[in-house]
């Protein structure tokens, strides 16, 4: 299947594109992550056509849908958003140094992709519906989002030691001011959090559509709803009482593990009606 | 004495703790974590399963405090109440000053406020200010705004705004959530969920009601015509497809050949989807009686094991059934007892309708096949607040898009006589979010103003 060639060539790219990254940062060397974020578009490219290849293989076979309804095509659609969110990150802020601590993100996110059966299955009755387009791409920009959040909040509250202590060398000092980091940690939340929202809204109005109950407490939903939570106790914390760096930091970092958690620690450990993880 | 030195009556502290944002975090944050519980321990199970789970002390006290149907507890609705109340109260606190503020801008760009904004130009022109006053106006018009002008004492202000509905984002979003939460309410008190197996050939008129011992009368008839799977050559499913009919006194009124899941039959605001099917009290076996010469006498649809008289005659019973007989195919085996004769144990196969004339009997039996009748699994749900809760969830999008992405801007300019002859001019703005895109905004508006020429 020439779509698993393609998104075997993805994760060796992201694995390249952080290796650039994070050795651009010990070298202290622009060059080398100019090279990183041209490593970051080819991997965008390639993992678009993989995608596009999957689709269109998926066709061919007779089953004909959109590549994200089984644990390995979310995860490479995951680690696809997460990609792109970052290389508009980058462009945005002109800062090369996010990119060692979003893309290994995405690394990491193929290499748990890998490990699971890439086979394209046909969809089972449950799934056929076109909410699931709606719910899946909003669900997962919102993740994206979140993971670039978390990976500024980590390098925020690296950086913010360093800033305590009066000293700026090494890699660390190499990182954007505490200012930037705290913005991006702030910024990428509120773009996360109509995307979840609208993620969590096309899901119910699915469930609702296919079973009549657009809320049934399923553990899946609930962990939305409590990701939903963290980041609405965020964005109260921080607009109206001023909550910014250390403690913004922290609470991004705990909406991304809950996050993690709804996305893959439910399927993976609880039971529910997203089987998906099972396999 | 001023009014703000006496001490707070005890209405203003239980109203000073409802508006507190700190108590809408925090209880934001227990929502959460305490919403963590029911998915660990899961929900709605018999008793003897968390018996063989948890220890008799332990059962007994999350037991006690509903952990086993926590999102139905009297303490997580009370704090469900608590939020939403909170929402309300800032609501209340906090709109009617906004709305005073959007209704009644300041226009007047005087020194105080002049001090607060981060944007800020000053330059001189000559000229009168009437006649400036009126060429910045248009300058503004097209570069950013309409203003308005504002003439007091030889100095006219200009005040120009944009993206005043942002102002509103918060409260539209804090709405929404309590329209979804009275569309929730409005769902459980007038609707009802149910769930009902309708075997094929059969129909119901009413539904148990979940989680009672309640039946909900229709008020019409759901008869399930079929009920077939399809499966993908793998042999995964594909499809669960049934076919219904909905009859109002006794004439067929609706016909819905292809009930799938995400495809719900809707008659009269019942909804009725596709849920689950399985076999409706086991499989009939279908027997052809034909008489010695040929004749036909009919079909006879045997269940297991169960005697079936042919007057005349005596009883038949199907005892046993094989998928492939000795490699012949399907065959059921019969037992006949006829009076005063011996009971006859014998094979019939469906790939061979003429076989039993070897028993030279009055009456010759063959297998046609067997007939598995499957009922349908359907749920059941009629739900008028549900239309309540999409509005609300659309209103919900509106709101945040409008509270992240909109942001209001102000733009003012004071011309006053300056000490030299000439005209004085300050530029300045404000936004209420987004500080960065509007410097870049502002600077664009200034080079805008400043083109203006007499």
């Amino acid at each position: 299947m020439s779509n698993v060639i393609l998104f075997n060539l993805t994760t060796v790219l992201f694995g390249v594109a952080s290796a650039l990254y994070i050795g651009a940062l010990y070298a202290n060397n622009e060059k080398i992550s100019a090279f990183g974020t041209w490593v970051c578009v080819l991997a965008a490219v390639v993992s678009t056509a993989a995608l596009g290849v999957r689709w269109y293989e998926s066709y061919q076979m007779g089953i004909g849908r959109i590549p994200v309804t089984n644990l390995y095509e979310s995860l490479v659609f995951f680690a696809w958003s997460i990609n792109l969110f970052y290389l508009v990150v980058e462009r945005k802020y002109g800062s090369r140094t996010f990119g060692a601590f979003v893309m290994p993100i995405a690394f990491a996110t193929m290499l748990f992709a890998i490990k699971n059966d890439s086979s394209i299955q046909p969809l089972v009755p449950a799934l056929q519906s076109y909410w699931l387009h709606a719910h899946v791409i909003t669900c997962f920009v919102g993740y994206a989002a979140f993971a670039v959040s978390a990976g500024a909040a980590l390098m925020y509250l690296l950086k913010a030691k360093q800033e305590e202590a009066k000293v700026s060398a090494g890699v660390i000092g190499l990182l954007p001011a505490c200012k930037t980091l705290d913005d991006l940690v702030y910024r990428s939340i509120i773009w996360g959090f109509p995307f979840l929202t609208a993620g969590i809204i096309t899901g119910a109005a699915w469930a609702n559509y296919a079973w009549g109950t657009y809320w049934s407490w399923d553990p899946k939903e609930t962990w939305s709803l409590i990701v939903w939570l963290v980041y609405a106790a965020f964005l109260h914390a921080r607009i109206t009482r001023g909550w910014y760096g250390k403690r913004a930091a922290i609470l991004s970092i705990a909406g991304f593990l809950a996050t993690v958690m709804c996305y893959l620690g439910v399927n993976l450990v609880l039971s529910g009606l997203h089987s998906y993880g099972g396999g | 004495m001023p009014d703000d030195k006496r001490a707070p009556s005890p209405m203003d502290r239980v109203w000073d703790f409802f508006i507190s944002v700190k108590l809408a975090i925090i209880t934001l944050i227990v929502l959460a974590v305490t919403s963590i519980f029911g998915t660990i321990i899961e929900q709605n199970q018999p008793p003897e399963k968390y018996h063989q789970i948890y220890e008799d002390w332990a059962f007994a006290l999350m037991d006690r405090i509903n952990l086993f149907d926590m999102y139905h507890a009297w303490w997580f609705l009370l704090l469900l109440v608590l939020f939403t109340v909170n929402l309300a109260c800032c609501t209340i606190d906090r709109f009617p000053r906004m709305w005073k503020v959007v209704r009644n801008p300041r226009t007047k760009l005087d020194g105080n406020l002049e001090k607060t904004l981060s944007q800020v130009d000053r330059w001189k022109k000559k000229g009168t200010v009437p006649d400036w006053a009126s060429k910045y106006a248009e300058a503004l018009s097209s570069a950013f705004a309409k203003p308005v002008a504002t003439e007091e004492g030889g100095e006219v202000h200009l005040y120009a705004e944009s993206g005043v509905a942002s102002r509103f984002g918060v409260y539209v979003t804090h709405l929404s959530i309590i329209i979804i939460f009275i569309g929730a309410i409005v769902g459980n008190v007038l609707g009802f969920k149910g769930y009902v197996n309708i075997p094929e050939g059969e129909s119901v008129s009413q539904v148990p009601v979940r989680g009672g011992s309640r039946v909900q009368e229709l008020g019409f008839t759901v008869r399930c015509n079929s009920f077939r799977v399809e499966t993908y050559p793998s042999g995964q499913p594909k499809a669960y497809i049934s076919d219904l009919t909905v009859l109002e006194g006794g004439r067929e009124v609706l016909r819905k050949k292809d009930v799938v899941v995400n495809d719900p039959l809707q008659y009269k605001g019942i909804w009725f989807y596709q849920s689950s099917y399985g076999q409706a009290g086991g499989a009939t076996a279908q027997v052809a009686v034909r008489k010695a010469d040929g004749s036909p006498m009919g079909t006879l649809a045997l269940p297991p094991n169960e005697p079936m008289r042919i007057e005349g005659y005596g009883t038949v019973r199907g005892v046993n059934y094989d998928q492939n007989l000795q490699g012949n195919g399907p065959a059921l085996q019969l037992v006949v007892d006829r009076p005063g004769k011996p009971s006859a144990e014998f094979w019939v196969y469906q790939s061979r309708p003429d076989l039993d004339r070897q028993r030279n009997d009055s009456l010759v039996f063959s297998f046609s096949g067997l007939n598995v009748r499957q009922f349908t699994g359907l749920q059941v749900a009629k739900d008028p607040g549900v239309n309540v809760v999409w509005l609300g969830c659309a209103l919900m999008v509106v709101g945040i898009i409008m509270a992240f992405f909109l942001s209001h801007q102000r733009v003012w300019v004071r011309l006053s006589k300056s000490q030299d002859g000439r005209v004085e001019v300050v530029l300045a703005g404000a936004a209420s979010r987004n500080r960065l895109a509007f410097e870049k905004r502002f600077e664009k508006i200034q080079t805008g103003v400043k083109a203006a020429e007499l």
